[in-house]
C-alpha cells in the first residue's frame, strides 16, 4: 500500500497523476495537491490572448475528473517539505494549506510514500520593476486569466486604431533572463495577423524585444536545421518570418524597468535605452516557489531539496561554457538526497543554461534561461511514473526509465497566425534539446534532419490537432493513454 | 543578407491541398521524433 503524492496538476502533474492511476491497483493512493482548480492547457493560451478561443475552451475542472478516476484532489498550495517527518509524524510529509472550501486557510500534513514536486515554475514578474499583468499597459499570456486580459486590451486598442490611432505594440521578454520566448514569439505572429484581419496592420507598429543574443535563440543557443531543401540557422528563419511581416526587432536586451507605456532596457554592449509602447505582452522570469525544508529535528535542510528549483540528479558542478557536457542534464529526476522524491518537468533545477551565459559591459547577465516546455515535462513526468510504478510492483528500487533533455526530441509548433484556411504554424523540431557536440560536432550539437523547420498552413493545423488531442488526453476519455507525450 | 520568402513558397505554404499532405508528413515525422524514444546520455561515456 503506497501512497503517491503529486504537487500540481499542470501538464507535469497531471500527467504523472494520471498515468500512476492507470497503473496501480486502487489500493495505492494517488493524491494530488494543487492549488488550481482547473486543468489549462497552457499552449493555448496564444489563442485566448488574440481573442480566438475561449478561457472554457483550454480548461477543465480537475475535481470531478479525479474523483470518477479515483485520484483523492486536494485544492491547496504546499507551504513546506519534511522528508524525514518530524518529531510527531514518523512518515515523510508536505505541510499543505487549503486555499478552496470550507478547509480554506487551514492547513494539513500530507504523509507520502513517494513525492512527484511538479509545482512548475514561479511567474516572476516582481523581478521587473513595474511589470505586473495589465498594469502600465502591460500584460502576459502565462496563464488564461492574463490572456484574457491581454485580448481586452489589445481588442480595445485594435478598435481605437480603426477610428485612426496610429500604435505600437511590443512583445518579448520582460527580464534580462526571461526564458519561454517561444511563447511569446507565437504572440507576436499571432497579434500581426490578427492586426491584418481586423484591416489595421499599416496603422500599428510591431517590435520584438528579446535577451537572446541572436534572433531564434529560443533560449537553446540557436539550432541548424532544415528547412526545405535548404540548411539554415534558427536566426535566419527567425528573421525570415519577421522580415515578411515587417516586425522590428531588439535583441541583447534586458528589460529592467517598466513605466506607464515605457520599457526601460539594457542592451549588451552597455546602452540603456527606452522603448514606447501601446501595449505590451513581455514574458517574466521563472523562479523557484522558495520553499523551506526541515529534517525531523525541525533544522532547515533547504539545501538539500532546493537551489531555487528542486535539486535531482544533475551536476550542478559550476563550470565554463566550454566545459558544459549534455552528460550534466539529469536523467532520472529524482533527488540525490532523498531517493522517494523526484521533481519533473520545470520544476526541477538545470544544472546550467543551455544559451551561452552572456553579460552586458556593466556586468548584467542578459542571456535566455533554458526553456523547459510541454513536451519534456510530460515525457519526464511519464518516466518519473513509470519509475515509481516498477520500483512498487517489484519491491525493490529500479531507476529503468530515463530521459535527458539531451537525448530527447522536442517539438515547437509555433502558431504563427489562426484559422482554418488562413492560419500559419512555424513548426521546430529539435533534436536533440541540449546540444550533444561531441554525437553531433558539425552541426551545432543537433541531428539534422530531426532538427528542421517548416512553415505554413500545415503547422496551424497541427497545433490545432494537438490542441484537441492533448485536451482528450488529459479528460482521460477512452484509449487516452496511446496519445503519447 | 535577408532571405525573402518566394511567392512561389508562400503559394505552397498557404494552399490547402499541399498543405493537406504536408500536415500528414508533419505529424507523422514529428511522432517518429518525439515518440521515437528517448533515454539517458551518460552509459555512452
Amino acid at each position: 500500500m503506497s501512497r503517491i503524492v503529486v504537487l500540481g496538476a499542470g501538464i507535469s502533474g497531471h500527467v504523472a497523476a494520471t498515468h500512476l492511476r492507470r497503473k496501480l491497483s486502487k489500493e495505492h493512493t494517488v493524491t494530488v495537491v494543487s492549488p488550481n482548480s482547473n486543468y489549462q492547457w497552457v499552449p493555448s493560451n496564444i489563442w485566448v490572448g488574440i481573442g480566438r478561443m475561449e478561457p472554457k475552451d483550454i480548461i477543465f475542472p480537475l475535481e470531478p475528473l479525479y474523483k470518477k478516476k479515483g485520484i483523492e484532489f486536494k485544492q491547496a498550495k504546499v507551504v513546506t517539505f519534511h522528508p524525514e517527518g518530524d518529531t510527531e509524524i514518523d512518515k515523510p510529509f508536505v505541510k499543505a494549506e487549503y486555499v478552496a472550501g470550507e478547509a480554506k486557510g487551514t492547513t494539513e500534513k500530507v504523509t507520502y510514500d513517494y513525492l512527484i514536486n511538479a509545482t512548475g515554475p514561479k511567474l516572476a514578474f516582481e523581478m521587473t520593476e513595474g511589470l505586473k499583468p495589465a498594469t502600465h499597459k502591460a500584460y502576459s499570456v502565462c496563464t488564461y486569466t492574463h490572456a484574457t486580459e491581454a485580448w481586452h486590451a489589445l481588442d480595445q486598442l485594435i478598435q481605437q486604431m480603426k477610428q485612426g490611432k496610429k500604435a505600437k505594440i511590443l512583445i518579448g521578454t520582460g527580464h534580462a533572463k526571461s526564458t519561454c520566448q517561444g511563447a511569446a514569439f507565437e504572440y507576436i505572429l499571432n497579434v500581426e495577423q490578427e492586426l491584418n484581419r481586423h484591416g489595421v496592420r499599416d496603422m500599428a507598429e510591431l517590435t520584438w524585444i528579446a535577451n537572446e543574443p541572436q534572433l531564434g535563440d529560443f533560449g537553446m543557443d540557436g539550432m541548424l536545421l532544415s528547412y526545405g531543401s535548404n540548411i539554415m540557422k534558427s536566426s535566419e528563419l527567425v528573421e525570415m518570418v519577421f522580415e515578411d511581416r515587417g516586425i522590428k526587432w531588439i535583441i541583447g536586451a534586458g528589460v529592467n524597468k517598466i513605466e506607464e507605456g515605457v520599457a526601460h532596457y539594457e542592451t549588451l554592449d552597455g546602452e540603456f535605452h527606452t522603448e514606447t509602447y501601446d501595449f505590451a505582452m513581455l514574458i517574466p522570469a521563472f523562479s523557484g516557489h522558495g520553499f523551506k525544508a526541515y529534517d525531523k529535528n525541525d533544522q532547515d535542510i533547504t539545501e538539500k531539496l532546493f537551489r531555487g528549483f528542486m535539486i535531482v540528479d544533475a551536476d550542478y558542478t559550476p563550470k565554463p561554457y566550454e566545459e558544459w557536457s549534455v552528460q550534466d542534464w539529469p536523467e532520472t529526476y529524482q533527488n540525490p538526497s532523498y531517493a522517494n522524491i523526484f521533481a519533473p518537468g520545470i520544476a526541477f533545477a538545470p544544472p546550467h543554461a543551455i544559451s551561452k551565459p552572456r553579460v552586458s559591459k556593466n556586468g548584467t547577465p542578459i542571456s535566455p534561461a533554458p526553456p523547459r516546455t510541454g513536451m519534456p515535462s510530460g515525457i519526464t513526468a511519464k518516466l518519473v511514473a513509470d519509475n515509481i510504478i516498477d520500483t512498487i510492483k517489484k519491491k525493490k528500487p529500479s531507476l529503468h526509465h530515463k530521459g535527458s533533455m539531451g537525448n530527447m526530441g522536442a517539438a515547437c509548433i509555433a502558431s504563427s497566425g489562426y484559422g482554418i484556411t488562413k492560419g500559419s504554424g512555424i513548426s521546430i523540431t529539435t533534436f536533440p534539446i541540449v546540444p550533444d557536440f561531441n554525437k553531433y560536432p558539425d552541426t551545432y550539437g543537433r541531428k539534422l534532419g530531426k532538427t528542421f523547420g517548416e512553415i505554413g498552413l500545415a503547422g496551424h493545423w497541427l497545433k490545432l490537432a494537438l490542441h484537441h488531442a492533448f485536451l482528450y488526453k488529459a479528460k482521460m476519455r477512452p484509449f487516452w493513454w496511446l496519445i503519447p507525450e | 543578407m535577408t532571405r525573402r520568402i518566394s511567392k512561389r513558397k508562400r503559394f505552397i505554404m498557404m494552399n490547402p491541398i499541399i498543405q493537406f499532405f504536408k500536415f500528414i508528413y508533419l505529424s507523422l515525422k514529428i511522432l517518429v521524433i518525439v515518440a521515437g524514444g528517448h533515454g539517458g546520455t551518460r552509459e555512452v561515456q
